[in-house]
C-alpha cells in the first residue's frame, strides 16, 4: 500500500465513523453555511452603503473571501487534523504512529476527514461563480490555469503554515498559543483586502505568516487590479512558489522534529 | 445570596487560574480592534460623516464591539452540554441553589474575570493608541452601564435557552456556530443597525439581539439619547422579562426529560 492509498483508506474509516451521527452531519453543514453567509452579508452591507472599500467593490470582495474559503476548505477537509498534533505529543500517543510500518505524517493526516467543510467548498465555488458572472470576467486559458494553481497553492500554504506551527510543539511542548495568535491574522486576510491595514500588517502576512498569498495577491492579478508601477507587483504571481518553498521547509522541519522526538511516556 | 456569590467566586477563581494566557489574549483583542479601526477609517475617508455619525464615534463603536465581545459571552450553554454529556449534571441538580440561578452565578464569575482582566486593560490601551471617545457626559455613561447590564442578562438567557436545548439534543456544538453569528449580526456587534437595508433593519429591531451590543453601544457613543435611549432600555427590559419566563418554562420541561447516563 503506498502513501496515497493508505491515506484514503484511513479517511474512509473516519468518514464511516462520522456517518453514524447523521443529524450532527447536517447540523454541521448548516452551521457553517449560516456562518459564512452572515460574514459575507456583513461585508455586503458595508460595501453597498459606502460603494467600495479602498476601491474594492462588493463582488471583488466576495471573490477575495471565496478564494480564501476554497483553498482553505481543501486544507480543512483533508488535513485539518494537523492542528491536533500537540495532543498526541502531550499524551504520548504519538508513539503509535512510529510503531506502525507507515509514514507518521500520513497516519496523522488520515486521522480525520472534516466532512462538514464540504459546506465551505460549496460556498467557495458558488461565491466565485457568482462573482465571476457579476464582474463580467472573461479569463483566457492562462488565467484559468493560474486560478487553479492559486487555489491549490492556497491549500498548501495553510497546511504548511499550520504544520510548522504544530511542529513547534516538538520543541516547546505547546503549539496552541501560537495557533490562537495567528487566528485573527487569518480572519482579517480572509475578509478584507490586506492593503487597508497599513504596511506593518502587510509585511507580516506576506513574510512571517504568508497567508496573503492564499487570496489577496492572486486576486490582484485575477481581477486585473494589479498596478505594475508599484514596487511589489510581482508578488501577485508568487503563490505557487511560496507553496513550494513552504513544502521544502516543512519537510526539513518534520524530519528534524521526528529525530528530536522523545516520548512523554504515555 | 451568600450561596450565589460563592458560586460566582468559584467560577472566577477557576477561570482566573486556568483559562487563559494574559498576553496572548490581550494581543488578540488589540489586533481585532486594530482591524476594525482601519476598516472604518478607510470607509470614512471615502465618505466623511456618513449617516450622521463622525469617524471618532464610529471607531469607538467598532472598538467597543470588540471589547464587549470578550466579556458579554459567558458560556452556560457549553457548561450545560458538557455536564449532560458526562452525566455530571446530577451533581449540579443536587446543589443547594436553583439550577438557573446557579448558572447565572457561574456566568457572572466568568464575565467579571474577562471584564476586569482583559476588556478594561484592552480598552485603556485602545483609548491611548486608537483614540476611542469617552461617553459625552456622566448621565450617558450611567445609562450605558444600565443598558450593558440588561444586555448581559438578555444574552445570558439566550445562551441558557440554547443550553437547555442541549439536554434534548446532546450536541450543540454545530448549532452554536450558526447561533453565534446570528447574535453578532443582528446584535450589531460589527456593523450598527442603521446601516442595514430596510427589511433586515426591521427584523433586527424586533428580535432581542440588538439588546446585546447595539443598544448599549449606541447609547455610549451618543447616537441614542434622551427619550430614545430610555425607550431602548425599556425594550431591553421587556425582552429580559420574556426570556426569563421562557427560560424557566423550558428548563422545567427539559429537567423532566433529563436522562442521566452513568454519572
Amino acid at each position: 500500500m503506498n502513501g496515497f492509498q493508505l491515506y484514503f483508506r484511513l479517511i474512509q474509516i473516519s468518514l464511516q465513523g462520522h456517518m453514524q451521527y447523521r443529524a450532527n452531519f447536517i447540523a454541521g453543514i448548516l452551521g457553517l453555511i449560516v456562518w459564512n453567509v452572515i460574514n459575507l452579508g456583513l461585508i455586503g452591507i458595508l460595501v453597498t452603503q459606502f460603494t467600495s472599500l479602498n476601491n474594492w467593490t462588493l463582488w471583488e470582495l466576495v471573490f477575495l473571501y471565496c478564494l480564501w474559503i476554497l483553498g482553505h476548505s481543501l486544507y480543512s477537509l483533508f488535513f485539518s487534523h494537523t492542528n491536533q498534533l500537540e495532543d498526541y505529543l502531550i499524551e504520548g500517543t504519538f508513539d503509535q504512529f512510529l510503531l506502525r510500518p507507515a509514514s507518521p505524517l500520513i497516519q496523522l493526516l488520515g486521522r480525520e476527514l472534516q466532512y462538514n467543510e464540504i459546506a465551505d467548498l460549496l460556498i467557495g465555488v458558488t461565491g466565485l461563480s457568482l462573482a465571476y458572472a457579476q464582474l463580467a470576467l472573461d479569463w483566457d486559458g492562462w488565467k484559468w490555469s493560474f486560478f487553479i494553481m492559486a487555489v491549490l497553492s492556497g491549500a498548501v500554504i495553510v497546511w504548511a503554515t499550520n504544520l510548522l506551527i504544530a511542529c513547534s510543539a516538538f520543541w516547546t511542548g505547546r503549539s496552541r498559543g501560537t495557533f490562537i495568535i495567528v487566528s485573527p491574522f487569518y480572519g482579517l486576510v480572509q475578509q478584507y483586502p490586506v492593503d487597508i491595514f497599513g504596511n506593518a500588517f502587510r509585511i507580516i502576512v506576506t513574510s512571517l505568516i504568508p497567508v496573503a498569498f492564499i487570496n489577496y495577491y492572486p486576486a490582484l492579478f485575477l481581477l486585473d487590479k494589479l498596478d505594475y508601477t508599484s514596487s511589489g507587483w510581482w508578488l501577485s504571481y508568487m503563490s505557487p512558489l511560496v507553496a513550494l518553498l513552504l513544502i521544502g521547509i516543512v519537510s526539513r522541519v518534520w524530519h528534524l522534529a521526528l529525530r528530536r522526538y522523545t516520548s512523554s511516556g504515555g | 445570596m451568600k450561596i450565589f456569590w460563592s458560586f460566582t467566586r468559584q467560577a472566577f477563581q477557576f477561570v482566573a487560574a486556568y483559562r487563559f494566557n494574559f498576553f496572548t489574549e490581550i494581543f488578540l483583542i488589540l489586533l481585532r480592534m486594530y482591524g476594525v479601526y482601519w476598516v472604518w477609517k478607510i470607509l470614512y475617508t471615502q465618505r466623511p460623516g456618513a449617516f450622521g455619525v463622525d469617524l471618532g464615534q464610529m471607531i469607538t463603536y467598532g472598538v467597543l464591539g470588540m471589547a464587549l465581545e470578550i466579556f458579554m459571552w459567558s458560556r452556560p450553554q457549553m457548561y450545560m452540554s458538557r455536564q449532560v454529556k458526562s452525566g455530571a449534571i446530577d451533581t449540579d441538580l443536587m446543589k443547594p441553589l436553583d439550577f438557573h440561578i446557579h448558572m447565572l452565578a457561574r456566568s457572572l464569575g466568568e464575565t467579571l474575570v474577562s471584564l476586569g482582566v482583559l476588556a478594561i486593560p484592552a480598552l485603556a490601551i485602545a483609548y491611548f493608541v486608537l483614540g476611542v471617545n469617552l461617553p459625552p457626559d456622566v448621565w450617558t455613561g450611567m445609562l450605558f452601564v444600565v443598558s450593558l447590564g440588561l444586555g448581559y442578562l438578555v444574552l445570558f438567557h439566550l445562551n441558557f435557552l440554547l443550553g437547555s436545548l442541549a439536554i434534548v439534543t446532546l450536541d450543540i456544538r454545530h448549532i452554536s456556530w450558526a447561533y453565534y453569528s446570528v447574535v453578532r449580526f443582528f446584535g450589531g456587534q460589527m456593523i450598527p443597525l442603521w446601516l442595514f437595508p430596510p427589511f433586515l433593519a426591521w427584523l433586527a429591531a424586533v428580535l432581542p439581539f440588538q439588546s446585546t451590543y447595539f443598544i448599549p453601544m449606541s447609547i455610549y457613543i451618543g447616537n441614542l439619547s434622551g427619550p430614545e435611549a430610555i425607550q431602548a432600555i425599556g425594550f431591553q427590559l421587556v425582552w429580559l422579562v420574556v426570556l426569563v419566563l421562557i427560560s424557566r418554562l423550558l428548563w422545567s420541561w427539559a429537567h423532566r426529560r433529563l436522562v442521566v447516563q452513568g454519572g
